[in-house]
């Protein structure tokens, strides 16, 4: 029996995660409301996500597996972190949520230094994230203003995701290094 | 001892006659900076949950003598509670203007964006009244989770008073909130 061609579970991951993060951040500037956030969180960004992130287990990739499965159950948990926030639910306050997302920064640094040895795209996602979760800590422990800022940078996190899938679908669809993913930046 | 206790239960009902008495006077500033910080600190405390509070409810901690904290998104223009008005609740407000053409919410997200809040001057029916008076009244941002760019708001109702006095009342008044870390 040949060897069956597997997908790569990535490619899931990172068009919930960009996308997800994309419609998050067009609410954080303003553009609209919460509901859709609320939905697709709960299920692209969320459990696509985090099924794609448990996939990845079979690949033998430690960092996909950890980054994916963590990032859709920060999905889940956001998402009905505010659903309870909404109906009197476990009190969730402004300074709550700010320690919520210091965890999550925290955990980012971690990664983002293991996206630097993958390579250049890997590294500069993972950059505009921790800044993005940086942004979002000050913004919840006293400058609000910021709220908006992080929206853009994020933004600009989200298309790098999917910079990444269009990477993986592309580059196998045209059979050659359509969109190159740039040397990492640690050696 | 059952007398006891009718006689006492006495002794505060009319001792508190003079407090349900002053109830229908008039609040001051350093009341509505209070209220209003109070209020901006419940919401950073309850989130979302916490706007039905300001809703509907004249019994409630939000409506005093003749003030009442309103909350609202210039952001979203629209109304989010007011106690006393629910048929403005969800409603837009930037294109609001009250009798001298004033476009009063367009002030008051102004005044209330700013660091330690801020005063507007606006004309404003008193509870239960058809005609305006002259309102001035205080607003201030509050942290929501969630739900950014909500501002809290309420006023008093005064002939001599100018924002700029209150202004410095406001100041004074600026509580100093931080959080860790």
């Amino acid at each position: 029996m040949s060897e069956q061609k597997l997908g790569n579970p990535a490619v899931v991951g990172l068009a919930g995660f960009g996308l997800t993060t994309l419609m998050l951040q067009f609410h954080n500037v303003g553009w609209m409301g919460m509901g859709p956030v609320i939905w697709l969180g709960l299920i692209f960004g969320g459990l696509a996500q985090l099924i794609a992130g448990l996939q990845e287990m079979k690949t033998g990739n430690n960092f996909g597996y950890c980054a994916f499965t963590s990032y859709g159950a920060f999905w889940i948990a956001l998402c009905l972190m505010l659903l309870g926030n909404n109906y009197d639910l476990f009190k969730a306050s402004t300074t709550d949520v700010g320690w919520f997302l210091v965890a999550w920064t925290l955990f980012s640094v971690i990664l983002w230094i293991g996206a630097m040895r993958i390579h250049g795209a890997m590294a500069l996602t993972f950059s505009l994230l921790l800044v993005g979760f940086i942004l979002l800590d000050l913004a919840h422990f006293g400058y609000p203003g910021l709220t908006v800022i992080a929206g853009y940078e994020l933004m600009v996190c989200a298309l790098m995701a999917w910079y990444m899938m269009a990477r993986i679908i592309l580059n196998e669809l045209f059979g050659r290094e359509l969109l190159p993913a740039g040397k990492p930046w640690i050696a | 001892m059952h007398k006891m206790t009718l006689g006492f239960a006495l002794a505060l009902t009319l001792g508190s006659a003079p407090v349900l008495a002053a109830d229908t006077s008039t609040a001051s500033a350093e009341e509505v900076v209070a209220k209003v910080h109070e209020a901006a600190q419940y919401l950073h405390d309850k989130g979302l949950a916490g706007f039905a509070d300001f809703n509907n409810n004249k019994d409630a901690r939000w409506v005093w003598k003749d003030s009442y904290v309103f909350v609202y998104s210039c952001r979203d223009d629209a109304m989010i509670a007011h106690p006393l008005r629910p048929d403005l609740v969800g409603k837009p407000i930037l294109q609001m203007k009250d009798d001298k053409d004033k476009a009063l919410f367009e002030e008051l997200c102004k005044a209330g964006a700013k660091t330690n809040g801020g005063w507007v001057e606006y004309w404003w029916p008193k509870p239960g009244e058809g005609k305006a008076s002259r309102k001035i009244s205080f607003a201030h941002s509050a942290d929501v989770s969630f739900k950014p760019d909500i501002q809290v708001a309420a006023g008093i109702y005064d002939d001599k008073l100018t924002a700029d006095d209150l202004n410095k009342i406001a100041e004074k008044a600026a509580a100093p909130k931080k959080d860790a870390p």
